[in-house]
């Protein structure tokens, strides 16, 4: 297939939200899309974040996450109503040793467009963008049991830390941070 | 007993907080790792965006380290997000030197952390911790902490510069 594909990073991103909501009944373009992750993964009721929380964190003073879809034009949707087929959600992080770093969040690209090396692309895209910003490196968790995405990930040189260096993420949740934020 | 106030770190405790960067290094045997200068942690955290937040511990004078410093603890952090339920608050590094422990000075770190976290609607504390370092495993499950890696079984990924370069160069 010819590529069609147009990555879009922020500014972009924030014009196509715009024009989707005024129009009536318009997708919630990257709310849908991560709706659309959550089924795949089986977890769609655990989505509490709301396109209004996406708009305020994504495009306020401070931007929480950054961005990158991937666009195609109307005469090639395979999927009505559908022109954003794949996004990255990213943001920087920062390594007391070495400093930023460019966290990958979120990497989906629809089924339907698959095996078209639209994946490479946004991969290539952050590659891109951690480098001009100076990142040291990307770092993102993948879950064990998916081979498919590790595979994906270690042909382009990923290592696996908690492997090799024994990192566990842990999680400290708001039931238990309101806890300690009142002990006295 | 230590005396001791938290504060948000200023540009001028970029010293301190490098060598305790350093110091905790030292104690994975990495210390030859830390590449950072005062200047990048001044730009990365005190710029017009800065990339990590750091609160620092500081005793009186009086109560100085051996070595002549009152800036005796810090915890680095920053904020990240989670797709489907938003912000949340990651701590990146926390240390307390060695003389000073024992005085609940993690404890009160940890506590304004937390605060920091609700206040600025988190809905959560994330952060690694090697799973060789059972005593600060220990510490944060204490506080409720619970084990994604175990409970979900993710695994942390890197890509380096050298592997991201390759692919900025690929047609």
């Amino acid at each position: 297939m010819e590529n069609p594909l147009h990555i879009k990073d922020d500014a972009d991103l924030k014009t196509l939200y715009k024009k989707q909501r005024n129009g009536r009944r318009e997708l919630p373009l990257l709310h849908k899309i991560l709706m659309e992750l959550a089924k795949y993964e089986e977890m769609e009721d655990q989505v509490i974040l709301t396109e209004k929380d996406l708009l305020e964190d994504g495009f306020g003073d401070h931007p929480f996450y950054h961005c990158v879809v991937a666009d195609v034009p109307v005469e090639h949707q395979k999927v009505e109503g559908y022109s954003v087929i794949g996004f990255a959600m990213y943001y920087f992080t920062y390594d007391p040793w070495i400093g930023k770093l460019l966290y990958l969040e979120d990497f989906y690209v629809m089924r339907e467009y698959r095996g078209f090396g639209i994946g490479s692309e946004i991969l290539k895209t952050l590659s891109d963008t951690a480098v001009k910003n100076r990142c040291s490196s990307m770092h993102f968790i993948v879950a064990e049991s998916n081979k498919a995405s590790i595979d994906f990930y270690k042909r382009r040189g990923a290592s696996d830390l908690s492997l090799q260096e024994g990192w566990r993420l842990f999680r400290i949740d708001k039931e238990n941070l309101l806890k300690m934020s009142a002990e006295e | 007993m230590a005396n001791f106030i938290l504060r948000k770190a200023e540009p001028k405790d970029v010293s301190d907080i490098l060598r305790l960067i350093k110091e905790l290094a030292k104690f994975e045997e990495m210390e030859d790792q830390v590449i950072l200068t005062e200047k990048d942690l001044l730009e990365d955290g005190f710029g017009d965006h800065p990339f990590y937040h750091c609160i620092v511990a500081e005793v009186p004078k009086q109560q100085q380290s051996a070595d002549g410093h009152v800036i005796i603890g810090f915890a680095m952090y920053y904020f990240t997000y989670d797709p489907w339920i938003g912000k949340l608050l990651y701590l990146e590094d926390f240390y307390v030197m060695k003389e000073y422990r024992g005085f609940g000075i993690g404890s009160e770190i940890l506590k304004k952390l937390s605060q920091t976290a609700v206040r600025t609607r988190c809905s959560s504390m994330h952060f690694i911790v090697a799973e060789w370092n059972k005593p600060s495993i220990e510490f944060y499950k204490r506080r409720g902490a619970s084990d994604l890696s175990l409970e979900e079984g993710w695994r942390l990924f890197k890509i380096d510069k050298q592997n991201l370069l390759k692919m900025t160069n690929e047609e």
